[in-house]
């Protein structure tokens, strides 16, 4: 019952991870429409008031054909220009409009599917990865890597490495120490920025002053007064401890041991600007504060980790390598003894690849835990998650969910399915009436196995 | 199905959304603009008397009043638009807060780096991950390069396949497989950790031995994928032993396929008529071939021999299925392969990002709602090593056994493992130890009695 749950589809909490997929079109669909918008309320307004101004200055006499052919002119620039930015707004609406059609195909495809076993499924989630991993490296500043991949994939149109480019071109000048092309945006985006809220822009101009003080020499201190008077201090009660901060320094020289005003003068304020542009950034577009993928991972490792994937003694390997090593010690195999000192067993077989060597040459013909062609290497138990999953915690389970049926106990304590035994034996060419172990290749009879029930 | 609905509903109200008016119409609109106040520019600068400017100016005012009111209706157009989708958005698929805290992953990028350098090498994306890696090579110079020339972390597999060429070269890959599931149990001292994750980073995969593994890996099935299965038969014969021992018929399915692929002759296989290929080809390469595997397959191979009577009339013959369905075969066996190359690298067949990330997929919804519902009540679960909620994945996903003592309804692990009892019933070690009054305790599920003695720990 769980596991027909478990493999069915619930479209409604499966796209958590997807929703800025299908809301950032829309999301720069509207910045895109602003970018135009004030500009022509702001041109339309004047030609209207320009071209009326003129009409009255002709009929009153007090301007001439010439000025009214001039202020057509400027008129005529104004237009152009408008139009201009018209055109590249319309064609980025188009593009975008063309990317939301992408997405909404490729989120079609998912509509049409109920369970994870569709093998279209499998291709889907594929997607969705190479789509995270992308998200990723944009983030990380990556940018190659996440062109090539998404040429690659042919998944360009379901990933916004424009959005991302930009702000990591953003934030590396900031982190190179450069304010202007943070302002520019500030600038480009000054309503939406207001409405959250944003100290961002403040902290910028509050950046440009330290760094003209910072310079010590007297024009640019002037200076440095002057776009206080400009830029800060009308935030005075918005901020006032900034203000007052930046009052304070006048009096302190970049050398100062002085607090706060050491920090202030400190490099290390930049990669914080450029931090807090990254969160301004995100939040603008509704976009989430971490990589997908971190979410993901943390979420998934964590569900496919068990007790078994980290421990010592697992059901994989070390404990056949150390029940095999007994022969050679001369300690016999008495499987008894395996269960009364698991703590020594613990410790001995906890011992990393130096003591591998010793146990192949005792037993150069074993092989591992994963053996037989139905178990597979599991994907935290694999190296490229396996440190990463140390981290995480393990599932919960409250039911137990055993690979195999009809579980057999072999004398050595392992426990294998009945059919998985045969399976093995017939292939390993035993004789009828006798089972092999598959990790540690010891056979035995068929009536040294006994049944075990798990309840 | 009513999220699926709901989700069917979005995507067709965002799709309607496609045809609706856009800012290009502004763009038109703007030219009628532009239009008249050129056409006013000539009519004043052709007449250049102030009458005709004034009446010129004047009569402008309304035709540019509405040539602006239609750019401004374009312009609301295209935005009501933008507004429906938003509106739209908003009513189907709100927009639901993720989960911020993913300090387990924050914190070890150059473990998340290196595992997607793996991911895109295991895909054939070589030239993709060399890009990656140079990438985060730059960006990261704090990354001591000198880890390249200066050896191994202890859980590369290359590093590993260094220590065993020194070690021993007999049982090389066997080995390798060994000393990789060792070190997923080797818990190095905590304290270590965290030096060690950058040492987990990218120099390793520059070691060029993990690719070169890929590239090999990725070839052959490129080969298999073409129908030529002589690379993947030659790694398998090379590799034999380690197969043989891991119960692998991979080399004698190979070999058994190239026997029906020569089989079926020139007119399936494209290859040249000569005496390698067709029925004779088929036949010397059996004879050359497949006495390797006669003491474990004889049967089938005497199959394939007897096929070669039935030969003009093989589609009612007892064999015409090993030789009807042969590219589901191909499909097979290329599986197989992916699988056993894996394996022996220690890795699992299927790439670990691609099943971590679906599983968090699947799993993202249960904690998000275990997320909201501790944060109403202030409560954190206390246990630390095992998530507070169940994540149901489905058996595709399970790969290790879990064994949930029934009666303590706690997961065994390594410090309280599962146990037999003489009646063949598991519980786990501390459960056991509870029931016990003195030496005896009784089952829980049946009459029987046992003694502590003789309860048997089990590896599952």
């Amino acid at each position: 019952m769980a596991d027909l749950d478990a493999v069915k589809i619930n479209h409604d909490t499966h796209l958590l991870l997807d929703q800025s997929c299908l809301r950032l079109p829309y999301e720069l669909l509207r910045k895109n429409f602003r970018s135009v918008h004030y500009p022509f309320e702001w041109d339309s307004t004047s030609v209207k008031n320009v071209v009326k101004e003129t009409a009255n200055g002709l009929i009153s006499g007090k301007s001439t054909p010439q000025d009214a052919v001039k202020s057509l002119d400027q008129m005529l620039v104004k237009m152009r220009g408008l139009k201009r930015k018209l055109t590249v707004a319309a064609e980025e609406e188009d593009n975008l409009y063309h990317q939301l059609d992408a997405r909404v195909a490729h989120f079609r495809d998912l509509a049409n599917l109920n369970t994870v076993d569709d093998v279209r499924y499998e291709d889907w989630s594929r997607q969705r990865l190479d789509r995270l991993l992308i998200d990723y490296m944009l983030r990380h500043g990556y940018d190659s890597s996440a062109t090539s991949l998404a040429q690659e994939k042919g998944v360009k149109d379901l990933v916004d490495i424009d959005t991302f480019v930009t702000m990591s071109k953003i934030r590396r000048s900031l982190e190179a120490g450069s304010v202007q092309e943070a302002l520019n945006w500030c600038t480009e985006n000054k309503k939406e920025l207001r409405k959250m809220q944003s100290n961002f822009e403040f902290m910028l101009r509050c950046q440009q002053y330290i760094e003209m003080m910072r310079t010590g020499s007297h024009n640019k201190m002037l200076e440095a007064i002057n776009h206080a008077r400009k830029y800060i201090t009308p935030f005075n009660d918005t901020y006032p401890v900034d203000v007052s901060n930046m009052a304070g320094l006048l009096a302190y020289r970049p050398n100062t041991n002085m607090e706060p005003y050491a920090s202030l003068y400190s490099p290390s304020r930049w990669p914080k600007l450029a931090e807090t542009f990254v969160e301004a950034h995100l939040k603008l577009l509704n976009l989430p504060m971490t990589p997908l993928l971190h979410i993901a991972l943390s979420s998934g490792v964590s569900a496919l980790k068990t007790p078994a994937c980290h421990s010592t003694q697992s059901h994989i390997d070390p404990d056949h390598t150390q029940q095999r090593q007994q022969p050679a010690n001369g300690a016999g195999t008495t499987p008894t003894q395996n269960t009364t000192t698991t703590t020594t067993t613990t410790t001995t077989t906890g011992t990393t690849t130096s003591n591998t060597p010793t146990a192949t040459q005792t037993h150069p013909h074993h092989h591992h835990g994963t053996a037989s062609l139905t178990t597979r290497v599991c994907p935290i138990c694999s190296t490229e998650l396996n440190a990463l999953a140390r981290n995480v915690r393990y599932a919960h389970h409250s039911k137990s969910r055993l690979l195999e049926q009809d579980l057999m106990l072999l004398p050595n304590g392992r426990v294998y399915g009945r059919a998985r035994l045969a399976e093995y034996a017939a292939k390993s060419g035993l004789p009828v009436g006798q089972l092999k172990d598959l990790v540690t290749g010891e056979v035995y009879g068929e009536g040294e196995a006994r049944k075990v029930f798990v309840t | 199905m009513e999220a699926k609905q709901k989700l069917e509903t979005l995507l067709s109200e965002l799709e309607k959304v496609n045809s609706l008016p856009r800012l290009s119409s502004a763009v038109q609109d703007v030219d009628q603009v532009i239009q008249l106040l050129s056409e006013a520019r000539e009519q004043i600068a052709g007449a250049m008397d102030p009458h005709t400017a004034s009446m010129t100016m004047t009569r402008l005012q309304n035709p540019i009043k509405f040539a602006f009111g239609k750019v401004n209706d374009d312009l609301k157009a295209a935005s009501s638009a933008h507004k429906k989708l938003g509106r739209s958005l908003d009513k189907h698929f709100p927009l639901k807060e993720l989960p911020t805290d993913n300090a387990c992953m924050d914190d070890h990028l150059p473990l998340i780096n290196r595992a997607i350098a793996m991911h895109l090498l295991r895909e054939g994306q070589f030239s993709v991950a060399a890009t990656f890696i140079n990438e985060v090579q730059t960006k990261n110079p704090a990354a001591p390069a000198a880890a390249v020339t200066s050896g191994p972390t202890y859980d590369e597999p290359m590093d590993e396949d260094e220590d065993e060429d020194e070690d021993e070269d007999d049982y090389n890959v066997d080995e390798e497989d060994d000393e990789n599931e060792d070190h997923i149990e080797a818990d190095p001292p905590p304290a270590n950790q965290n030096n060690e994750d950058d040492e987990y980073d990218l120099n390793s995969l520059h070691s060029q031995e993990l690719q070169d593994k890929f590239a090999e890996m990725y070839n052959i099935l490129q080969q298999l994928k073409a129908h030529n299965l002589l690379p993947a038969i030659e790694w398998a014969r090379s590799n034999s032993a380690e197969l043989e021992a891991r119960g692998s018929n991979l080399e004698f399915e190979l070999s058994k396929l190239q026997y029906v692929w020569l089989f079926m002759g020139p007119g399936v296989d494209g290859l040249p008529n000569d005496a390698q290929s067709g029925r004779f080809g088929a036949l010397a390469y059996a004879r050359q071939n497949f006495g390797r595997f006669r003491t474990r397959h004889l049967r089938e191979i005497q199959e394939l021999a007897s096929a070669m009577v039935f030969a003009p009339n093989l589609a009612e013959s007892p064999y015409h299925l090993t030789f009807s369905a042969v590219s589901a075969t191909f499909a097979d066996v290329a599986a197989s392969f992916t699988r056993e190359f894996c394996s022996l690298l220690g890795l699992s067949a299927e790439s670990p990002l691609y099943l971590a990330v679906t599983a968090g997929a699947l799993a993202l919804p249960r904690l998000m709602k275990y997320m909201l519902a501790t944060r109403s009540k202030g409560t954190e679960w206390t246990t630390t090593s095992e998530l507070p909620f169940e994540t149901p994945l489905p058996e595709s996903m399970l790969f290790h056994s879990i064994f949930v003592c029934p009666v303590s309804k706690e997961q065994t692990t390594e410090d309280n493992p599962p146990m037999v009892i003489p009646c063949g019933h598991m519980l786990a070690r501390e459960t056991l130890q509870k029931l016990c009054k003195g030496n005896r305790f009784k089952c829980p599920y049946c009459p029987s009695e046992g003694l502590m003695k003789d309860a048997r720990r089990v590896v599952l």
